[in-house]
């Protein structure tokens, strides 16, 4: 079943055009990885399907589950199962993790017209997910993200994810800067969080994470647009040649 | 000019001769105006905007001083009816609503707090405390008058050997609002901890001005304060620290940060250093910024609206302060009144 599609999507930031004609379509149940070199528009195109209005929509259209989505504002985008785990996710000193988890949780309910999650429900709940991703509770008494290390915001992500139990999981480079034990707690949290009911769109660099989570498609991102699809072989070879040999394509 | 303030102490049913004297000293002397550097952005002239029958004097007759510092302490002095001395003990709560003069004495541990008790348009409150060697005053200041109301306060509190001060002053309410804190720590060991927040909305007038004076060695003083201004309000901090030449060991850190909410919402903030030896520990800064929209994004990526998203982060930013009152019922409350008082809707501070 289609759940994304993008048609020749354009975007650009203070008058510069950064996304340039993208083209995709993702169904429910596949997991898309998306490389491409440094500035080429993978978070942009992260951002604008999250909902970040710092970006102009000068062109194309994207629709989630058949609705228009560049109408929705970000908070209606999420409650409706859109997830972004940041690239460089934000320290909110002051709000705390378990405050701001509940809001989330009870925000994504409201707007399925549940009452609020129940105190010791919610508690059972996100003890059991902090253990899942190996961290430890105390960290959520702490602001949001306040004083992590670059591994630890990273797994706040998956956490929060594993919580929100979103339709579509967008990844941002979560893979980046994490040791091989954080990587793989990490890939399992992707994996259990895989279903037939859900799409993951991973942006990534590295193979090392496509080796635990299988895509079905990989596509490359240079210059705002898709300048190549294939399968999973398309990333080995990638990883192997870099980006150059496509240019001259 | 003050005509208002004549005709209501003329009402009373008597006027005692050393009142009438604070009544004429304060005519002679007159306010503060706006050539003078500590009211520069504070306008005095708006008292004149009151009925006489908003200046509501105290019909009671207390203790008068041979001489005034100022016009205002002329004019507490007249609208009081003079000082009133009392020893503080344990837990007391005191009328800021009211024209008060007191001269209070504190030994042991006391816990005072200040606030609106009478709902009342104009009130000055003056108080000198004495806290005594080894004693430990905490003190919180309160004020939540409504949108019309006029607040002058002015507290000088003296603090002995090893005595200790611990304050939080909140202000959220009032229309003109200026309260003036002197800290004298007078002997060696006597500390300070004070922690402010003004939120200022509407076209509310919030002046906090405080002089923290260093007069013997050994002395620490932490002075803490937040502004959140919203609206087309506007806020006033100055917190001056004076280190006298014995104050020698001194260690004082005075910081303050704003957050302004709306773009006409207007703040002067300004910590000030004097200091005279150079055996000191001092700091001090103050800043001014917006919401963080990079953090606003991350909570609506995550399902909270724009108001909740902002409302948040704002609670998080007064919080520092707010979670220094150790009455568990009066922050609660306090929390509440400035959630209350947030503005709604477009009020981005970008652009
Ligand atoms: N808010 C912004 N203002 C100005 N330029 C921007 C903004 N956001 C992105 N850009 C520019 O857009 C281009 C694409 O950036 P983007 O972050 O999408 O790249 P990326 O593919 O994610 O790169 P990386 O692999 O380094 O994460 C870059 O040139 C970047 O500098
Ligand atoms: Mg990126």
């Amino acid at each position: 079943m289609n759940m994304l599609e993008i048609k020749n999507l354009h975007a650009s930031v203070e008058g510069k055009d950064i996304l340039k004609g993208i083209n995709l379509k993702i169904n429910a149940g596949e997991v898309h990885a998306i490389m491409g070199p440094n500035g080429s528009g993978k978070s942009t195109l992260s951002n604008v399907l999250a909902g970040r209005e710092d970006y102009t929509i000068t062109e194309g259209s994207v629709t989630f589950g058949g609705k228009d989505l560049l109408q929705l504002p970000a908070e209606i985008r999420a409650c409706e199962g859109i997830f972004l785990s940041f690239q460089y996710p934000v320290e909110i000193p002051g709000v705390s993790n378990m405050v701001f988890l509940k809001a989330a949780i009870n925000a994504k309910r409201k707007h399925q017209g549940q009452p609020e999650i129940e105190a010791v429900d919610f508690l059972a709940w996100v003890k059991d997910r902090v253990k899942k991703m190996s961290m430890d509770i105390k960290m959520l008494q702490r602001g949001v993200n306040e004083g992590f290390s670059g591994g630890e915001k990273k797994r706040n992500e998956i956490l929060q994810m594993l919580l929100l139990e979103p339709k579509l999981m967008i990844l941002d480079e979560t893979d980046s800067g994490l040791d091989i034990d954080a990587l793989k707690i990490v890939a399992e949290g992707i994996n259990t969080m895989r279903s037939p009911e859900r799409a993951t769109l991973l942006v990534t660099h590295y193979q090392r994470l496509l080796d635990y989570v299988k895509p079905d498609f990989v596509h490359v991102l240079a210059g705002g647009r898709i300048i190549k699809s294939g399968g999973p072989e398309l990333a080995r070879e990638l990883e192997e040649k870099g980006y150059g040999w496509l240019d001259a394509a | 000019m003050l005509n208002n303030i004549t005709t209501a102490l003329e009402a009373l049913p008597a006027l005692p001769a050393p009142r009438r004297a604070a009544l004429d000293a304060l005519l002679k002397q007159g306010l503060p105006g706006k050539k003078d550097e500590d009211w520069r952005h504070t306008d005095l002239s708006i008292l004149d905007q009151l009925s006489a029958a908003d200046i509501a004097p105290s019909a009671l007759n207390h203790d008068y001083p041979s001489a005034y510092e100022d016009g205002l302490d002329a004019l507490n002095t007249a609208l009081s009816g003079g000082t009133q001395t009392r020893t503080l003990e344990g837990k007391v709560e005191l009328d800021t609503g009211l024209h008060q003069r007191l001269k209070l004495k504190v030994s042991g541990d006391v816990e005072l707090v200040l606030q609106d008790i009478t709902p009342s348009r104009f009130a000055t409150f003056f108080a000198e405390i004495e806290v005594a060697p080894n004693s430990r005053l905490r003190l919180l200041r309160v004020q939540q008058a409504d949108s019309q109301a006029q607040r002058l306060t002015n507290l000088k509190i003296l603090l002995a050997r090893d005595a200790q001060l611990d304050a939080v002053t909140v202000d959220l309410g009032g229309r003109f609002v200026r309260n003036d804190l002197y800290v004298h720590l007078n002997e060696p060991g006597a500390g300070v901890q004070l922690y402010g927040l003004y939120a200022p909305t509407g076209s509310e007038h919030v002046d906090n001005h405080s002089w923290i004076h260093h007069r013997a060695p050994h002395c620490s003083s932490r002075e803490f304060f937040r502004g959140v201004v919203s609206g087309s309000a506007r806020a006033v901090f100055n917190g001056k620290i004076f280190v006298h030449e014995k104050a020698i060991k001194t260690d004082s850190e005075t910081r303050v940060a704003n957050l302004l909410l709306s773009k006409t919402a207007e703040v002067y903030a300004k910590p000030e250093l004097e200091i005279y030896n150079d055996d000191v520990k001092c700091a001090h800064g103050a800043t001014f910024g917006q919401l963080d929209e990079d953090a606003v994004y991350y909570l609506r990526a995550r399902g909270l609206d724009r108001d909740m998203a902002r409302a948040l982060l704002t609670q998080a930013f007064a919080q520092e302060i707010i979670e220094h009152i150790s009455n568990d019922e009066l922050r609660e409350k306090i929390t509440q009144r400035f959630l209350s008082r947030l503005p709604q809707g477009n009020t981005s501070g970008k652009a």
